[in-house]
């Protein structure tokens, strides 16, 4: 792929010619031909072959461009990006969450975005608040490469049926009547269906990240940033008790979910739960694992009737490292990974939606209409964001922590108090993590 | 035992020249030793001294891998790891970890020793067996104990159906998760203590035996009156280093449980877990290695009662 | 035959069978986990997750063998475990027999301080010190290398003091005299000497160190990033992690990273045996 020799060359744009005229699917504008070598790092182990595609597309049209990938666990994919980038033996390209760029955009481990990529990003293609998400000081850092979140409740069509419910629940009180019916026991007791997967055990963030889904629902948040730019924690209240009430309940007095049984995207493919909150990935799990399964996606229940359904969003961004010395054909790189035909080809194979606003999503919602509430979620949906900030991870891992144990505490079964005492433990957690870093503040 | 060197003078040199040459020579010799242990020693101060004791140091720092500002902060990480849940419950956790596995392993250790003192072949062959899981490696046997353990499927809640146990959520339920750990400890250490204690048993003069036997002494005599009172020293050897690796667990605990999706979480917190989660997951380096001088102050003082206890020992 | 003496008789030969039922049990025990993952490794997907569970696979099959190879890099780990194993084996056994001699069989300044030292710093475990190593490498940016994953593992005090224990023990100062008195260099003795007197105790630390470096795994967890330099143990994890279900492949990696061990153990096992316990007393 890389001739080094001047005939080798005039072949290699030639034959992009061709191509470029035969086949109208890629702009085939051929560009300069730099010899360049990415090295591109992901978090997502899934997403590996979608990058790999995009790449093999990309080398058609520019010859000379070759790629390393290299996917790893999400934890450990920060952990490994945090020990490399400051060093310059990081990759050229990588995508992470917010939490963790905006570390190394404050010590200038990344660049801001070039003036033609601010522009383009600015263009419409992405709305004002994903780009807002991705915007530091005013300067915007990396382009938006997925949509980590805007989890929903999947529900398992036959399990509801059978129960004879007539529809998905629109509340919680309708969710928990639900999952009452749907739950399933064996002749000694053990669980084998949860009526709904909550997240009980497990990584840790992922604990918290679950957990926000009621703290959202019932009016508070975890994090609430002051006017000044500081946080302190927005669960020491009525919310934050109603949140851990609920699971608290939900294990030990309504019997609807239990740790010892399956969990997870996992779980609800093969049928080992009737309900699941989680983001749209979990449509491409279920597509390999059990395509026959008959399921429905719904925005996740209102706390009451009459109060607004909420929806969590996290964009993430693909960035370019502030050492790469190959920037410029890294940009030109991630400007084709972010556009349409290759957002729609990441939903398609792996069910993490692209956060752009110009994708024909028809065709994708013909084949799996489930993603509707997805890629096009009712207008009546409120929304939040996951905070940026530094210590984002260890806040929620501390939270999750304490959550595990609290969930299965028998003391804490209709007991008010203990619950309030716990969310307060746990909110002072939080906020001291703040203090230790200088984050804390509450006008 | 030969008495080195190092309590005698050095060799005289043939008398050859004056006082001169003399001196040259222990020069000489002495620029040799240094000359050739200096690039271990170089070696040896850059990977281990030189990090212990800048492990000390950072411990009084806020020091994060990516910031602009690394304070001095003194105390505070000591004071605020004193407080803090997570690490009381590693500690916790640890120390039910090592103390079990040292004393269940050594109670079941110290009488295959004696049944396999006797020298025979089925002896060695049991040996080579009771032996092999200790070479084998942590991570390979951690996946396989994980499905071992596993609820659904796992070998060990079958023979357990087989006798009318229910299946037991082995890796997943917090209150069973470290007894899981505990038991894969006591498998994976049993065979060295057990070495230790044969090659003790072995080397207790037969002559003490035959005395007891000559007593009238049964085998359970011999055993409690001769053979343990002479394996003290040993016993305490293996109680105290066992004591002191089954404090640095982090393989078994990480492939097994924390790394996974299923984890029971805060019931097999490890000292060293905490260490690596505030390390290198929350990037709090400074915080870390107030942990990790703990770790060593730990183990430092299992040591020092090994060697007071040692001393006593030979005093008595 | 007098009824007490067959009585006693019958007596020893229940107590000897008892004996060996015990005995036998826990052999079994301390196999079991071996043989249940050599089993599965040969069985096909639906035979594993199944329930009752058997020992023996009913159509063994080498597809999990042939799948591991082209899942994940496997030769390349396994390739990667054996490199950085004898780089290191090397390095301990040189740096322990230098050392070790050293300390064991000449005075000079500073000797007592140098050898305190290392000492003291024997018994702080690595976990304990791997922060600053590891802040170190960064700085060095040798994070992501083969060199960041072998230079904890060139030295070895437990090394150290086995080499010096044998030399102290084992090799008459006669012999070392003898040799300067006769003109030899001191580097003349180390080598024609020191060194091959020291045959048992080398191999015995270069065993070790290479069970030791085989098996490492926090550390290159750490330092290694990308999947080429991964060894064995941290790549088995990684695979394991993404594929948690997938427990045919998984016991085929795990025997397959067992088994050098195994080979290694049953070929050497009584020199290894000999000098652990010896160690092990002296202590």
């Amino acid at each position: 792929m890389t001739g080094k020799s001047p005939s080798g060359r005039a072949l290699g744009r030639r034959d992009a010619l061709a191509l470029g005229g035969a086949a109208a699917t890629v702009a085939a504008i051929p560009t300069a031909r730099a010899d360049a070598h990415l090295t591109v790092w992901t978090g997502y182990p899934e997403i590996q072959p979608v990058y790999q595609a995009v790449a093999a597309e990309y080398a058609k049209t520019h010859p000379g461009v070759t790629f390393d990938f290299f996917s790893s666990q999400l934890r450990q994919a920060e952990q490994k990006l945090t020990a490399a980038v400051p060093t310059g033996t990081g990759p050229d390209v990588y995508d992470i969450g917010t939490n963790i760029s905006v570390n190394f955009i404050e010590n200038g481990l990344i660049d801001p975005n070039p003036p033609e990529i601010d522009a383009y990003m600015k263009s419409g293609p992405w709305d004002k608040f994903t780009v807002d998400f991705l915007t530091v000081d005013g300067k915007t850092y990396g382009l938006p490469f997925l949509e980590g979140s805007r989890a929903s409740l999947y529900w398992n069509k036959t399990y509801f049926k059978e129960a004879g419910i007539a529809g998905p629940p629109a509340t919680f009180p309708e969710l928990i009547e639900a999952a009452k019916k749907l739950v399933k026991f064996d002749s000694q007791g053990r669980m084998t269906r949860s009526g709904i997967s909550l997240r009980l055990s497990g990584q840790g963030s992922g604990i918290g990240e679950k957990f926000r889904y009621l703290l959202a629902a019932t009016g508070g948040s975890a994090l609430e940033r002051t006017p000044s730019g500081k946080w302190h924690n927005g669960y020491d209240n009525q919310s934050g008790r109603d949140s851990l009430t609920f699971y608290v309940d939900a294990v030990q007095t309504w019997h609807i979910d239990d740790p010892k049984v399956l969990h997870d995207a996992d779980a609800f493919a093969t049928g080992a739960t009737a309900m699941l909150f989680r983001e749209s990935w979990v449509i491409g799990e279920i597509q390999s694992k059990n395509p026959n399964l008959d399921y429905g996606v719904v925005p996740i229940p209102a706390w009451k009737a009459g109060m607004p359904h909420w929806m969590m969003l996290q964009p993430e961004g693909v960035y370019v490292s502030g050492q790469s010395s190959n920037k410029k054909v890294a940009w030109d790189f991630v400007k084709f990974l972010t556009n349409p035909e290759n957002g729609l080809r990441l939903t398609e194979v792996t069910g993490w939606l692209s956060p752009r606003t110009d994708i024909d999503w028809k065709p994708l919602l013909a084949k799996t209409p489930q993603f509707k509430t997805f890629v096009e979620p009712p207008a009546d949906i409120k929304y939040y964001v996951e905070p940026v900030l530094p210590p984002w991870d260890e806040i929620e891992t501390r939270m999750a922590d304490r959550l595990t144990a609290a969930y299965v505490d028998p003391s804490l079964k209709g007991n008010p108090q203990k619950i309030a005492a716990t969310i307060h433990s746990m909110a002072q957690q939080t906020d001291q993590i703040l203090k230790d870093a200088n984050l804390y503040g509450t006008s | 035992m030969s008495v080195s060197t190092l309590d005698r003078p050095l060799p005289r040199p043939r008398p050859r020249g004056k006082g001169r040459r003399r001196i040259a020579r222990h020069a000489k010799l002495w620029l040799w030793c240094y000359a050739m242990l200096l690039p271990v020693m170089v070696i040896y101060a850059y990977v281990r001294i030189w990090p212990i004791i800048r492990s000390f140091v950072l411990s009084f720092y806020n020091w994060r891998l990516i910031a602009r500002v690394r304070p001095f902060v003194g105390l505070a990480n000591y004071e605020h790891m004193l407080g803090d849940q997570n690490f009381q419950i590693a500690i916790w956790n640890t120390t039910v970890y090592s103390i079990s596995i040292v004393l269940i392993s050594t109670l079941i250790a110290l009488p295959l020793a004696v049944l396999l003192a006797r020298r025979s072949r089925m002896s060695a062959v049991y040996q080579t067996i009771y032996f092999l899981p200790v070479i084998t490696p942590l991570v390979p046997m951690s996946i396989a104990w994980k499905w071992i353990y596993d609820y659904n499927y796992g070998i060990l809640n079958y023979v357990l159906s087989l006798v009318g146990i229910r299946p037991i959520a082995w890796l997943t339920d917090a209150h069973i998760a470290l007894w899981a750990l505990i038991i894969m400890g006591v498998w994976k250490v049993l065979g060295y203590n057990m070495v230790i204690f044969l090659v003790g048993i072995r080397n207790i003069p037969a002559t003490y035996l035959e005395a007891a036997s000559l007593d009238g002494a049964g085998e359970m005599r011999k055993f409690w009156h001769v053979t343990l009172p002479l394996l003290r020293p040993i016993i305490l050897f293996v109680l105290v280093t066992a004591t002191i690796n089954a404090y640095n667990v982090f393989t078994q605990v990480y492939v097994m449980t924390l790394g996974s999706q299923e984890a029971p979480g805060q019931a097999v917190r490890v000292l060293v877990y905490d260490i690596y989660q505030n390390g290198f997951e929350f990037f709090r380096m400074g915080y870390a290695s107030a942990e990790a001088v703990t770790l060593t102050f730990i183990v430092l003082g299992f040591t020092l009662i090994q060697f007071r206890a040692f001393r006593e020992q030979e005093t008595t | 035959m007098r009824p007490g003496l067959q009585h006693r008789r019958l007596r020893r030969r229940l107590g000897a069978l008892l004996i060996h039922a015990i005995l036998g049990l826990g052999a079994v025990f301390m196999l079991l986990p071996m043989l249940w993952m050599l089993a599965t490794s040969f069985k096909p997907p639906p035979e594993i997750a199944v329930w009752p569970p058997h020992l023996l696979p009913r159509a063994a099959t080498l597809d999990n063998y042939r799948g591991l190879f082209s899942a994940i890099p496997f030769a390349r780990f396994f390739g990667n475990s054996v490199f950085i194993s004898l780089v290191s084996t090397a390095s301990v056994v040189i740096t322990s027999m230098i050392a070790g001699a050293i300390f064991a069989k000449y005075r000079f300044p500073g000797r007592s301080v140098l050898f305190m030292l290392v000492l003291a710093t024997a018994i702080v475990p690595f976990e304990a010190y791997m922060i600053p190593l590891y802040i170190e490498l960064v700085r060095m940016h040798w994070i992501n290398t083969y060199q960041a994953i072998i230079l904890p593992t060139l030295v070895m005090s437990f090394g150290i003091f086995l080499l010096r224990q044998h030399v102290a023990s084992a090799i008459p100062d006669e012999l070392l005299e003898a040799a300067r008195v006769d003109g030899a260099s001191e580097w003349w003795t180390f080598r024609r000497v020191l060194v091959p007197l020291s045959g048992s105790a080398i191999s015995a630390v270069g065993i070790f160190a290479f069970i030791q470096a085989w098996a490492a795994f926090i550390w290159p967890l750490l330092v290694a990033n990308t999947n080429h330099l991964f060894n064995l143990e941290v790549g088995l994890t990684a695979f394991q992690f993404r594929f948690s279900t997938d427990y045919g492949k998984l016991m085929a990696g795990s025997t397959l990273s067992t088994l050098p061990m195994l080979i290694v153990f049953l070929l050497l096992r009584r020199r290894i045996i000999e000098n652990m316990a010896l160690t092990g007393l002296k202590g």
